[in-house]
């Protein structure tokens, strides 16, 4: 007991913190936007009727959603230079989280795709559109109106995961707070702040994407 | 229990929340008390010493293929349960990450930590350190079939050199001194520094000499030492401050382990993870005077 | 391939460490999973028909608990309660952090489930005469589980997956176990590799129970 809180030596490395976030942040964006294409396509793929299109498809959602994310990270970083293919540190990292962030925003993006009533790509098809038309401009728009809620939480959780690039010595949030433990043992206070930091931008990022839900919902 | 003023002025200054919820938590915590008797006599009547150490880094702490707790820093606090009841098997192990060293001290989750554990100016403020039990340096290992041949290739070879090391605020300028201008990749623990090597990413790791002497005598020949040296550092057990008979207890112990009754064991213990005979201590005047 | 058989052989050897570390991950998973949901559901229920300053409190614990990586969660229930007196060991501080975790994520399942169910029953429940706790007995609990249940089993596997998290406070489970043998034989890909299998399987399993549980209560259509 008697433990006394001491702020000062994780003031004296704050900025080191806010570079940390900052890199945690842009890690999160990059793979993302990787993620969305990967998870728009693999999501198709998955209502799509043909199974030598869905069966890959659901192989790669299947085994990428029941693995632990860091087996993901220290397999692409060491497995895979050992098969010829090298990245560096952040682009390993970034390969991993699109792959994962792609696996998790399909089931995301597939809910939302058969939400969608056939109708409306048959409607498409009367006026003169193509499929690939009726895809890009109708039930895309559509399905990522429908989707934002669970897209919102899912994107908040993939933000939380670039915490595991500390793994392989990426300098981002999680990273940098460690450093500050070895170097102060002040693990208390350091994890007080960094998860303060944590919180706020994950309360920033749902708030950001309620106001989107917000605007672009139907009125009713 | 004192409350650091300045330090609270600075968060406030900083931001009026976090100053809220320290003033929580320093209220909330009861005023320490006061010592009366020494950690000693609790162990004592307790019946069993509880060790902190980890368990994933070989030759200091690490498991045995039957699933037992090994290693220098494990010898290290069976010498002091040895002295304590007589039987160096008396220890609870408290399992921990090499961050939760200080933490698990001070906030009495251990009685002691053995932990491969740098002595520093800023950790003696937080914990009162033993005397030392091992003096590490640091060394370069390659592997041998490298394209480089020796400490001096490496240097040599300027910026295109790689070292990988464990993850450390000194890590980059640690590695600078010796290679001023290798670039310095940092791990998270000892088998990522060595994948590193082995895969190709790095053309040497640094690492303490003790664990790369393990790691080739592990591996005959596939590795070899650059030959060279440096960055001294002194590893000490660590005891919460305030408690001066129970750091002299241990203190005791581990002295007599390295010059007096019980040097067989420290000698034998040396001999199994760090592979080096030790000379008995030169009997007549002590050598700690020499 | 020598490192083939050299992985098999210290395989063969560690086999019973695996096993236990294999142990002490069910035994988190299902400790967590269990502790969360009851949590969970008292949080969800708040969530909807809690009054006004139960909602506000309830939603800044969710808000909280999920805006945190469940790394520093863990790390906080460890170091932070034993500084105001509560003493945990690590395994008790690590499952303590996982249910808060799971019962945030709990909490919004029950919430999205109970919220999804058109008002309209409410009122021609109250309409045919039934007390409030008819309704949720009745009408409500049963359709908002049938609409959860197969994303709770979802976290359960979630929960398997955070289980490695606890190896950094110390507790033995798999990863941790796994990190002790690499440290020992240094076949860290093997051993990385085997030990993302052995999760694969368990929560492939999970997932494979979550479906059977969506076709089972499923609206026949």
């Amino acid at each position: 007991m008697g433990y006394t809180l001491n702020f000062a030596a994780v003031w004296r490395s704050f900025d080191q913190l806010l570079e940390g976030l900052l890199l945690s942040l842009g890690l999160a964006f990059i793979s993302i936007l990787i993620g969305t294409v990967i998870g728009l396509l693999v999501a198709f793929a998955l209502t799509a009727k043909s199974g030598w299109v869905q069966r890959p498809a659901a192989i790669y959602v299947t085994i990428i959603r029941n693995l632990p994310i860091l087996v993901l990270v220290l397999f692409a970083y060491f497995a895979l230079p050992q098969m010829g293919v090298r990245l560096g540190k952040i682009e390993s990292f970034v390969a991993v989280l699109s792959i994962y962030s792609g696996a998790y925003l399909a089931e995301v993006f597939r809910a939302g795709l058969i939400s969608i009533p056939k109708g409306l790509t048959e409607a498409g098809l009367a006026i003169g559109l193509t499929l690939m038309q009726i895809r890009v401009s109708i039930i895309v728009p559509l399905m990522l109106r429908n989707v934002l809620p669970s897209l919102s939480s899912t994107v908040i959780s993939l933000f939380k995961d670039t915490s595991l690039a500390a793994a392989i010595a990426v300098p981002e949030l999680t990273f940098e707070a460690r450093k500050i433990n070895v170097e102060t043992f002040r693990v208390i206070e350091t994890w007080i702040v960094a998860s303060g930091l944590y919180v706020a931008t994950c309360s920033v990022l749902a708030a950001l994407m309620r106001l989107v839900e917000r605007r672009l919902s139907v009125p009713r | 229990m004192t409350v650091h003023q300045g330090n609270i002025m600075i968060i406030s200054l900083r931001t009026s929340a976090f100053s809220l919820a320290t003033a929580f938590i320093l209220s909330a915590m009861p005023a320490a008390a006061q010592q009366a008797t020494s950690k000693l006599d609790e162990i004592l009547a307790r019946g069993h010493l509880v060790l902190g150490t980890g368990s994933t880094n070989a030759p200091w702490h690490f498991k045995s293929a039957d699933d037992k707790l090994q290693g220098f820093d494990v010898d290290m606090g069976r010498i002091v349960a040895k002295a304590l009841f007589g039987d160096p098997d008396k220890i609870e192990y408290v399992n921990q990450s090499s961050d939760a060293r200080i933490p698990n001290i001070t906030t009495d989750k251990v009685d002691l930590t053995c932990q491969f554990m740098t002595v520093t100016g800023e950790r003696a403020q937080q914990i009162a350190f033993t005397i030392p039990y091992y003096r590490e340096g640091v060394g370069l290992m390659m592997k041998a079939d490298g394209k480089y041949a020796d400490y001096a290739a490496l240097k040599a070879a300027g910026s295109s050199v790689t070292i990988s090391v464990l993850q450390n605020v000194y890590a980059e300028d640690m590695v600078h001194a010796a290679l001023p201008e290798a670039t310095v990749d940092q791990y998270e623990s000892v088998d990522l520094i060595y994948q590193a090597l082995e895969s190709g990413r790095a053309d040497a790791a640094a690492t303490d000499q003790s664990s790369l002497a393990w790691y080739m005598t592990q591996n005959q020949g596939r590795y070899k030492d650059a030959g060279y040296g440096w960055n001294p550092q002194t590893y000490a057990c660590g005891v919460k401050r305030g408690d001066q008979d129970w750091l002299n207890f241990v203190n005791t112990a581990l002295h007599e382990a390295m010059t007096g009754v019980e040097f067989d064991f420290y000698a034998k213990s040396f001999k199994t993870w760090f592979g080096k005979e030790l000379t008995p201590p030169q009997i007549g005047f002590p050598v700690e005077y020499k | 391939m020598t490192d083939f058989s050299a992985f098999f052989d210290q395989l063969w050897i560690a086999r019973f460490v695996i096993l236990k570390g294999l142990g002490v991950t069910v035994s988190i998973s299902l400790l967590s999973i269990i502790a969360g949901s009851l949590l969970g559901v008292l949080v969800g229920l708040s969530l909807v028909y809690g009054n006004r300053v139960a909602r506000l409190l309830v939603r800044a614990y969710t808000d909280f608990i999920r805006g945190t990586p469940v790394l520093v969660l863990v790390l906080a229930s460890y170091y932070v309660l034993s500084t105001i007196g509560i003493e945990l060991g690590p395994f008790q501080a690590g499952v303590l952090a996982l249910a808060i975790f799971c019962s945030s994520h709990v909490g919004e399942i029950v919430r999205g489930g109970l919220q999804a169910i058109p008002k309209g029953q409410t009122e021609a429940a109250k309409a045919i005469g039934l007390t409030f706790r008819q309704t949720f007995a009745y009408v409500l609990w049963p359709q908002a589980l049938r609409q959860f249940l197969p994303a709770w089993v979802n976290t359960a596997a979630e929960m398997v997956k955070a289980s490695t998290l606890l190896s950094v406070i110390g507790v033995a489970e798999l990863l941790l176990r796994t990190q002790e043998i690499i440290s020992r034989n240094f076949l860290s890909l093997q051993f990385y590799f085997f030990a993302g299998l052995l999760y694969f399987v368990i929560n492939y399993g999970i997932e494979r129970f979550g479906k059977y549980v969506e076709r089972k209560t499923a609206v026949p259509s």
